[in-house]
């Protein structure tokens, strides 16, 4: 144990000196720091988001990784949800209004699970939706993203990064308080 | 890894399910913490539970009032759900503020009680450390060692896990210490200390850190300063010097 003011001070240097190198040499370029993750695809934080192309039950494509390619790239929010979940038919209108607050800043996306294109077409038409809602009859990227609960929503960035995994329901504070992040990061 | 677990058909976040489990019992540890070094465990318990009650609340409230346009139209969604919208910064601050003032006003004595309740803190670490290795952020930089951890075809430093042994260690050290002869504070200083010198190791190892415009670590800066100022007032703590005496 410490017993002199000597070795306290030299306790004090050394921990200054080591620490502050430590911090030094762990210094990342900013850049490189998101390359080493960037170059897997796995739907948890800090990876690139799985790539995907689904239909719309009138026949639109949506592939993902055209929304956030190049410099115009945008955030996307990914809702997987279903006809039958309580919880989803919830929070369908603050998704609804918050990507009508956002509409061509933020691409919202919902995937439905394994539900057919008249089931997906009713939701649509009931809650009034505007974006895309995507048909996964054979639930491919809902594997892909593990969904095992639904609603569950991932906020991906600008570069394809997923950002974050929400299970359960979500609100209309939280929708907008993760976008205008995912926006100011974006500009 | 496990983002929700699966009991009878329902899917719980590990997330929300961890903090609550972990919540109570980072306060059965600091009750049971605060006997071994002669505080009232009552207290202490107390003094817990003021700091987390009032965290939590204050990190919701100051989220609602952030957001309040969309929470107003919907009076409901303040209280419920709340698995999500907090703001952690606000919640730290007020909870901090809470506990400072509930300690003050109870009288309790600070050094002692600070040393009562450092493990709880390291507790509370040790379950973030383990929410994130169990929901599968967070994992460490690309390794070849035999013990990394398999995630998507690519191993990785299990991080995490070495930030629990840093909390053991830790707690190890606190509980040997807390068996010995001491002023009070010390046990603080020790424990917080070396748990922050493990953090500003770790964090290195770390492949998602939180990172300054020029590429610093933050939580390697944050353990640092809490580092310093441990072993600052480790001087506190020295041997009074001992009068020269006079022979003449």
């Amino acid at each position: 144990m410490i017993q002199t003011q000597s070795q306290w001070a030299t306790l004090l240097f050394l921990v200054i000196f080591l620490g502050g190198g430590w911090i030094a040499l762990s210094r990342e370029e900013v850049s490189e720091s998101a390359s080493a993750i960037i170059l897997t695809e796995a739907p948890i934080v800090g990876y690139l988001a799985p790539d995907f192309t689904l239909q719309t039950p009138l026949g639109e494509t949506i592939v993902l990784s055209d929304i956030t390619a190049g410099a115009q790239g945008q955030p996307i929010v990914l809702n997987f949800w279903a006809s039958w979940c309580g919880p989803c038919r919830i929070e369908m209108p603050d998704l609804q209004q918050t990507s009508m607050k956002y509409n061509g800043r933020v691409a919202v996306l919902g995937i439905n699970q394994g539900e057919n294109n008249q089931a997906i077409t009713q939701f649509g038409t009931e809650f009034n939706v505007t974006y895309p809602l995507l048909n996964d009859q054979n639930q491919e990227v809902n594997s892909t993203y593990q969904i095992n609960s639904l609603p569950t929503t991932i906020f991906i960035d600008a570069n394809g990064i997923v950002r974050e995994v929400q299970i359960g329901i979500i609100t209309k504070a939280v929708l907008e308080d993760r976008i205008e992040q995912l926006i100011a990061e974006a500009e | 890894m496990y983002p929700a677990i699966n009991i009878a058909g329902f899917a719980l976040p590990t997330a929300g399910l961890l903090y609550i489990f972990g919540a109570y019992f980072t306060l059965s540890v600091i009750e049971k913490t605060a006997v071994w070094v002669n505080h009232d465990s009552e207290e202490i318990y107390a003094l817990g539970t003021v700091t987390l009650v009032a965290g939590v609340v204050g990190a919701r409230l100051v989220f609602v009032s952030e957001y309040w346009a969309a929470f107003s139209t919907n009076m409901v969604s303040i209280v419920w759900p709340l698995n999500t919208g907090y703001n952690s910064w606000a919640g730290l601050l007020i909870g901090l503020v809470a506990g400072f003032f509930y300690a003050r006003g109870k009288q309790m004595p600070p050094a002692k009680t600070l040393d009562a309740i450092v493990p709880g803190l390291v507790f509370g670490l040790m379950i973030i450390s383990l929410k994130d290795f169990l929901a599968g952020p967070g994992y460490g930089v690309i390794s070849t060692v035999p013990w990394a951890i398999s995630q998507f075809g690519i191993s990785r430093h299990p991080v995490q896990i070495y930030e629990l042994i840093a909390g053991v260690v830790s707690l190890g050290i606190w509980w040997r210490m807390s068996r010995s002869e001491r002023r009070d504070g010390l046990l603080f200083l020790i424990t917080t200390g070396v748990y922050s010198a493990s953090r500003l190791y770790l964090d290195a190892l770390r492949d998602n850190a939180w990172l300054t415009t020029n590429g610093l670590h933050v939580w390697q800066i944050i353990s640092f300063i809490i580092l310093v100022l441990c072993v600052f007032y480790l001087r506190y703590y020295l041997p009074a010097p001992t009068p020269k005496t006079n022979n003449q």
